[in-house]
């Protein structure tokens, strides 16, 4: 048992692929215009366009399929879950129903609903990753403040935001470790996470949550003095060590992204949902 | 409990692009009765391999043979095994929850269902064992303790599961001298008084030489040196070669022999020392 053996989100593989190199602002605005996509897409079709693109991005990053696909398996039953629920729950006045059994029906919409729903969720958090995979913690930083600056004029404090949210990310991995040493600790003293009732199990979890707590407060604040020791007061006056560049590449990623956008859109447009 | 390993390999993040092989062929065995030092640099895999020990970690490849139960087995009964090794971790913020210091130690033997006096005589019992008197501790709130205070509670959360084999993994880093000390004289009295078998997990030479009977050294995931203290510290010059420092009592007697001395080769520790650098001295006057 590895708990982070398949946490994906917020870890970076470095590379010298052309997506690597990409520049960071041209990875991220890639990123928000497929999820845009993603949140509109009610049809196969548009998906399969959408899978085309992604596959492709992959296989160019270098990052194997299975790396990059496997951060899904922790997911994986809260999403038969939610596929199960739209089953049955969900149906619309002309949906066939598939089959019965004692109160719950199973409609072909619902089918359709589940699966779309699904496949949203897979696709939202297979862009993040690839974003987070191809881009390092600075170039990130870098790119979301360049690209989030203009809001400074509302008073918005960017730098600092997109700060805590790097942070943040890359604090995914680092709990998951903590948490993967805290549970070994508590198995060594005889805890077995797998039996009891629910309420039992939600006891458990008490010995292993609170040392997290504790311990991530300890490592915030930690980090806190580490970044005050070298004299970091927040956005102001802060200069680049690398500015920011676009190149010819990341033109060409944008004339691309355009084209297949444009297919997606008339895809939505045209195609009558499935839903 | 003898615990025997066969040819036991590791990775961590197995099938990921940041595989790493932490253990290459690792064969051991520890007999009931034991006081083991497993020492090697950091990052050498010593947690890792430890933690084979006690099932928290399941073999990918090789054996893990415990009691003469294989822990890849289907149907191992690991919980119970895991009362009977116990596992110190090398940081007890990992391990101490409770908001007192009785009640984190009542934990475990909570976790064996053992009856309200039972889980009680239990803690007396650990916490009599690694010397913390119980009217001044039980009470007392986990975060107000001491580095060496924090440890001792970790050690006796372990002990109170009644382990046959403690595992101590890094246990004095971190410490003042005066807090090591505290801490080796603890473990030294649970070897010799409590019968326990110890794993001693460290990366001081120093600290080993002076506790352990069997060294085993470990080097980036191969076992280079497995065997008696003495036989060990005898062959100095292939510590030396593998970058272990040896220990601080060792260097002055060897400067000492160069200078004329006639001390033996493996002087492991101060009495030791003292007693052959005399013994040598009187010689001398004996002679002039
Ligand atoms: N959960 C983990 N995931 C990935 N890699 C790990 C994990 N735990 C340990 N490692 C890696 O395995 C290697 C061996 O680690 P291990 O903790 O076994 O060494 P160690 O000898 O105990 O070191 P130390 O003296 O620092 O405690 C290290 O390179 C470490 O980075
Ligand atoms: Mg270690």
């Amino acid at each position: 048992m590895e708990l982070t053996k398949n946490i994906t989100l917020g870890v970076y593989l470095p590379g010298e692929t052309v997506i690597h190199r990409l520049d960071p602002r041209t990875k991220i605005i890639i990123a928000s215009v497929l999820i845009i996509l993603l949140l509109m897409i009610k049809s196969y079709p548009a998906y399969a366009v959408i899978l085309t693109f992604l596959s492709a991005v992959i296989f160019m990053s270098g990052i194997p399929l299975s790396y990059a696909l496997c951060g899904l398996k922790p997911m994986l039953p809260v999403l038969i879950l939610m596929w199960v629920f739209q089953l049955f729950l969900y149906s619309n006045p002309d949906s066939k129903v598939i089959f019965s059994f004692w109160i719950f029906t199973a409609t072909d919409s619902g089918m359709h609903m589940g699966n779309l729903i699904s496949l949203r969720v897979i696709f939202l958090f297979t862009v993040t990753t690839i974003l987070t995979l191809t881009t390092s913690m600075v170039s990130l930083t870098d790119g979301l403040e360049s690209l989030l600056n203009p809001l400074r004029k509302f008073g918005l404090p960017i730098q600092e935001l997109v700060m805590t949210m790097v942070i943040a990310l890359r604090f995914v991995l680092i709990l998951a470790e903590e948490l993967d040493k805290i549970v070994k600790a508590q198995m060594a003293r005889g805890v077995a996470f797998d039996r009891g009732n629910f309420i039992q199990k939600t006891k458990k979890l008490f010995p292993v949550f609170l040392p997290l707590f504790i311990n991530a407060f300890k490592r915030a604040e930690e980090l806190i003095v580490a970044m005050e020791a070298r004299s970091y007061t927040g956005g102001k006056g802060r200069t680049k060590m690398k500015t920011l560049q676009m190149s010819r590449v990341d033109l060409g990623a944008g004339f691309v992204m355009l084209i297949f956008s444009a297919i997606v859109v008339l895809l939505i447009i045209t195609i009558k949902p499935q839903i | 409990m003898p615990i025997e390993i066969k040819n036991l390999c590791h990775s961590y993040k197995k099938g990921t692009p940041f595989e790493k092989k932490v253990l290459h062929n690792v064969d051991l065995i520890i007999n009931d009765g034991e006081f083991v030092g497993l020492i090697g640099s950091t990052q050498s895999g010593k947690t890792t391999l430890a933690q084979h020990f006690n099932a928290l970690i399941i073999p990918q490849n090789g054996k893990v043979i415990i009691n003469g139960c294989n822990t890849a087995d289907k149907n191992a009964e690991l919980i119970k095994l895991r009362q009977n090794v116990g596992y110190v971790f090398q940081n007890p913020d990992y391990q101490l929850f409770a908001s007192t210091v009785g009640e984190d130690i009542a934990f475990g033997p909570k976790n064996q269902k053992l009856s309200p006096g039972e889980v009680n005589s239990r803690v007396l019992e650990a916490m009599e064992q690694v010397g913390l008197d119980y009217n001044t501790f039980y009470e007392r709130d986990i975060f107000a303790l001491s580095g060496g205070q924090k440890r001792r509670v970790a050690i006796a959360g372990v002990l109170a599961c009644h382990p046959q084999i403690l595992i101590l993994d890094d246990v004095t880093a971190g410490l003042d001298p005066k807090g090591r000390e505290e801490i080796l004289t603890v473990i030294r009295k649970l070897h010799f008084e409590y019968m326990i078998t110890i794993i001693f997990i460290s990366n001081s030479m120093d600290e080993v030489a002076r506790l352990v009977e069997r060294i085993v050294v470990l080097d980036q995931g191969n076992i280079i040196i497995d065997g008696a203290t003495r036989d060990i510290f005898n062959q100095a010059a292939r510590l030396g070669d593998i970058g272990l420092e040896l220990p601080e009592v060792m260097d002055i007697t060897t400067k000492l022999r160069n200078k004329g001395f006639n001390l033996p080769q493996a002087v492991i520790n101060i009495d030791e020392a003292i007693e052959s650098i005399s013994a040598d001295l009187l010689e001398r006057q004996v002679g002039d």
